[in-house]
């Protein structure tokens, strides 16, 4: 047997090595080691430049909010939402779909008390628009919170936890395209789901039923209206979800918290307006805030005795803290180690 | 690059401060830093992560002014980091993503087109050694893998400067030695910049020429290794047995200056005679010398010598390492 893969101090054979047969007077260490083995060379690490063209300042922030939306309908590649969570975001989107299947189902009844009944619960009229995307349970009261709370949970808070801000702000990326397009990337999502649902029940109200202009005249004034409240919703909820994402690194304090915020709020208000009949305390509430702009804006009768510019000021102040919020803690996001 | 680069300095300052609040982090910091590898030193709260984020365009500086690449770090702070590719100390990684998309989305985040930036992360992450585990999630990933990730998300796009901010942190042996293999070969081979920090000698050793020392917020050193090594005055070692402090005594009796760690004693060499004089003063106080050498310093010599004259009280550069630094702090 060769010795070739043994390094052996002082030309000693193998057995004084192993048994120490040398003079006594050696060094008491180990003097025998094999070669450290020769490790595969599985590829040989060669440098390769690149040469292309950087783009501008729009396709880095493409790359933000592609990041976040596509993760929503693609499992791998994009940011990861955990599949019951794309599933409860799916089920919730059925969830505000569920008039138009009503709808359909009142076109093939003809005409009739069965056809006026699905008329009044589910056609289009001012109680029904503000209904969806304002009022009836469970489809605004508890599904747009919890789908703001389910696409909102990890969106800065992750960067926090993770240490990922540095990949973005080591880059030419600025603080405000970052906030700007985690916003909008929420905001998408959440008007995906909230005014897309809106849009289709007002159009296939009127496929179905086979309404002429007249009809679209009659009632886009009242849709408009609709359209302006379901996009407070999405506004006022993404700067209060993305507050809160922004000021933990858990996704559960954030998910937990925004539902807290808008359940706690409500139940407060509605707990003082039982003991002591005022309804002044709802201006706390960003949900009966919105509830009670939505019903001005589709003209129906308000449900609260406050009046109305209080709630319209306080959804503005209610953002506008919120927006400050994020901004402050957006910048104090770290590149380095502190 | 910058209009006015002249192709010389990747990076220079000129009397940069920047103060938070009352703090003063950064002190009339000059800098001329050429092209090739340089390690950036000192200890904790010196002002290295600082340095970078004001070098990175994060921050306004206080005063003075500063470029990187040709670039003001003050106004083309963007331009900056679309040149630079900066490797942060601690986990940047996001744990859900697979390397490639990480890599990928690094990419993106510069403005490379996705396809590009798809093909490139294959060739970057091939370059770090992850070519056969691109697909697996990070999560999975060892400390070693993460590092790996991290340099390939630095290295993307192919900077012309590489920031690397503790590069080692946590690696065992041989992760270690492929890591600062990478960075030598992406100076020697890419014709690439690299700037980085470590609190362990060796690695800064192994991978860099030159040095950039900071502390309290001011530049003390920025020099070559080799002309620092040569201006150390040489010592002789000497390992005793027995009466290590009387042999002391006897050389300082004798105007040697004396350096003593436990039995291994340094002394100043002044001539070529100093070596017999050393044995003189052995027989004379009585104490066997086991062995005699001249002594060659190494970084860490000169960095705890160059503290030591600044009064600062770091006995080692282990005093400056965190668990972080260490691994001991590893989830794995």
């Amino acid at each position: 047997m060769s010795n070739d893969g043994i390094d052996i101090e002082g030309g000693k054979t193998r057995m004084e090595v192993a048994y120490g047969a040398g003079d006594g007077d050696d060094e008491a260490k180990a003097i025998v080691a094999s070669k450290e083995a020769e490790l595969g060379t599985i590829f040989e690490q060669s440098y390769r430049p690149w040469d292309g063209e950087l783009g501008p300042r729009w396709t880095r922030n493409y790359a933000i909010f592609r990041h976040h939306v596509y993760g929503m309908f693609r499992s791998t590649g994009h940011r990861h939402y955990h599949p019951m969570v794309r599933l409860t975001i799916f089920v919730i989107l059925l969830f505000s779909l569920m008039p138009v299947l009503m709808l359909f189902l009142a076109s093939l009844t003809g005409d009739g008390y069965m056809a006026d009944v699905f008329s009044r619960m589910w056609g289009i009229n001012r109680y029904n628009l503000w209904g969806q995307v304002l009022g009836y349970f469970p489809r605004n009261l508890c599904c747009w919170p919890l789908l703001t709370a389910l696409v909102v949970g990890g969106m800065i808070s992750d960067d926090r936890k993770n240490g990922t801000s540095a990949i973005y702000f080591s880059r030419p990326v600025t603080r405000l395209d970052y906030t700007a397009m985690k916003y909008l990337s929420v905001a998408v999502v959440l008007g995906f789901v909230i005014v897309l649902s809106y849009f289709i029940y007002y159009t296939s109200a009127i496929v179905f039923n086979g309404e002429g202009w007249a009809y679209l005249v009659d009632t886009l004034p009242m849709f408009a209206g609709g359209l302006i409240a379901g996009i407070l919703v999405v506004i006022t909820y993404t700067s209060i979800g993305l507050a809160l994402s922004s000021i933990s690194q858990s996704r559960f304090f954030a998910a937990i918290a925004f539902l807290s915020v808008i359940y706690g709020t409500k139940l407060l208000a509605l707990l003082i307006e039982t003991q002591f009949d005022t309804s002044i305390l709802y201006v706390l509430s960003p949900y009966d805030c919105l509830a009670q702009i939505g019903q001005w804006l589709l003209g129906i009768d308000s449900n609260y005795n406050h009046p109305l510019a209080f709630s319209l000021v306080s959804i503005i102040t209610i953002n506008a803290a919120c927006i400050a919020l994020l901004a402050a803690r957006v910048s104090s996001l770290e590149v380095t180690r502190e | 690059m910058g209009e006015e680069w002249d192709g010389k300095s990747v990076i220079t300052a000129r009397n940069l401060r920047k103060m938070y609040g009352p703090h003063l982090a950064l002190d009339d910091v000059n800098l001329e830093i050429p092209s090739g590898a340089v390690g950036v030193l000192g200890p904790n709260g010196a002002g290295k992560s600082t340095l970078f984020k004001c070098l990175l365009g994060l921050i306004t500086t206080t005063s003075g002014d500063g470029t990187v690449l040709g670039y003001d770090i003050r106004t083309e702070g963007d331009k900056i980091r679309s040149r630079i590719g900066y490797m942060p100390e601690y986990d940047a990684l996001d744990p859900g993503l697979s390397a490639i998309d990480q890599v990928r989305y690094a990419g993106e985040l510069l403005g490379m087109n996705p396809a590009h930036a798809t093909r490139r992360a294959h060739e970057v992450l091939e370059y770090v050694g992850l070519k056969d585990q691109r697909y697996r999630k990070i999560e999975t990933y060892s400390t070693g893998m993460k590092q790996a990730a991290k340099l390939a998300c630095a290295l993307v796009h192919d900077p012309d400067v590489l920031i690397c901010d503790e590069p080692t942190n946590g690696l065992d042996q041989r992760a270690r030695e492929f890591m600062l293999q990478t960075l030598r070969r992406t100076v020697s081979e890419g014709n690439r910049s690299v700037l980085m920090s470590s609190h362990v000698m060796d690695d800064v050793q192994e991978v860099c020429d030159r040095i950039v020392m900071i502390h309290n917020g001011k530049i003390v050193v920025q020099r070559r290794i080799e002309d620092l090594a040569r201006q150390i005055e040489r010592e002789i070692e000497i390992s005793v047995w027995g009466g290590a402090s009387r042999m002391q005594q006897e050389l300082e009796s004798r105007g040697f200056v004396v350096r003593r760690l436990g039995r291994v004693l340094r002394v100043d060499r002044a001539d070529d005679s100093t070596s017999r004089k050393i044995l003189e003063a052995a027989v004379s106080a009585d104490v066997q010398v086991r062995q005699m050498q001249e002594y060659v310093p190494d970084l860490e010599d000169i960095f705890l010598l160059i503290m030591e004259k600044l009064g600062a009280e770091v006995r080692g550069t282990s005093d400056l390492m965190t668990a972080a630094h260490t691994g001991d702090d590893r989830d794995e």
